[in-house]
């Protein structure tokens, strides 16, 4: 826990001032794990603030101040949910939009400003974001909570209020499917050089 | 297969990397204060509304049953009592007491 039994306590009784306190222990680890749900750094904020007013308006339904971390891990992973079935629908109905992929190439060939630095961390996460587009949301952010955030089974169990061998079952399938497109990919990325080059050469 | 899980997991790590935990604006805490109050306000106004149609929806039932039911009502027969029964068969015998009719 990053804050006092009480502090929660008091912020559940209506205090503004301890709800704030709250808010700052918990906002960088929040919006790391939000961060790492999303892969889209431009909508950290937005979706952190969203956990944050929700917790604000259903922290009187919290039973024990004990429950506050999965109880505030749930609020988290439905808000992210939230966002990524938003980005679906938003991305189905924009098909004749650019490919972020193709936006990102076109902004870094003309600006140049990114480091090489960020452009393989970028690079990284629009990997990770294609793999993950393969399963379904829940099943993503599943995914992302056990293997990138490390989260035990059994913390999981707390979350997902599922038993722990649905969450492996689970788990399992998605990784399969992930790993799969994975393979698929890594396929195409050695086919690639074959095909370009010189007929006859 | 194994080589894949491995470089699996290997991606794992390096998106963990890749995607810091990032600090907070400045406007963060500001910001989510504001949407705060507008849910506040979103739901107050909301169940104001609500209140309104209510109202409107119990004055428009009172009018409806007051045009259309009340007219079809029909009147309660009238109850008489065993004396307005025994007046109403005798109605002179006081008239014909004084007239000395009866005696």
């Amino acid at each position: 826990m990053l804050v006092e039994f009480e502090l929660i306590e008091r912020a559940r009784r209506g205090d503004d001032a301890a709800f704030n306190q709250v808010v700052q222990a918990y906002r960088k680890r929040i919006l790391g794990n939000i961060a790492r749900l999303i892969g889209r750094p431009e909508d950290v904020e937005d979706v952190g603030q969203e956990v944050f007013v929700r917790l604000y308006y259903s922290l009187d339904q919290l039973r024990t101040a004990e429950v506050f971390e999965p109880w505030l891990y749930r609020l988290t992973v439905n808000a992210a949910f939230d966002y990524l079935r938003r980005q679906r629908r938003r991305q189905e109905s924009r098909m004749s939009d650019l490919s972020e992929q193709q936006v990102m190439l076109a902004d870094a060939a003309a600006g140049g400003k990114r480091n090489e630095e960020e452009q393989r961390r970028t690079r990284i996460r629009e990997l990770v974001q294609s793999l993950l587009e393969k399963v379904s949301e829940e099943d993503r952010i599943l995914l992302v909570l056990k293997e990138v955030e490390g989260l035990s089974l059994k913390e999981l169990e707390k979350i997902y209020r599922v038993n722990e061998n649905a969450l492996k079952v689970r788990l399992f399938r998605a990784r399969q499917r992930v790993l799969k497109a994975y393979e698929a990919q890594e396929a195409q990325k050695s086919d690639a050089p074959k095909s370009d080059a010189p007929r006859g050469a | 297969m194994d080589r894949m899980d491995d470089k699996l997991d290997a991606l794992w790590a390096e998106y963990r990397e890749a995607c810091p935990s990032p600090e907070a604006s400045a406007d963060f805490m500001p910001q989510m204060w504001r949407r705060i109050e507008e849910k506040r306000t979103a739901t107050v106004s909301v169940l104001r509304r609500l209140a309104q149609v209510c109202v409107m929806a119990s004055v428009a039932l009172a009018v409806v049953l007051g045009a259309v039911v009340i007219p079809h009502v029909q009147p309660l027969p009238v109850q008489t009592t065993y004396a307005d029964v025994l007046a109403d068969n005798h109605v002179n015998t006081y008239v014909d007491v004084l007239t000395g009719d009866i005696k």
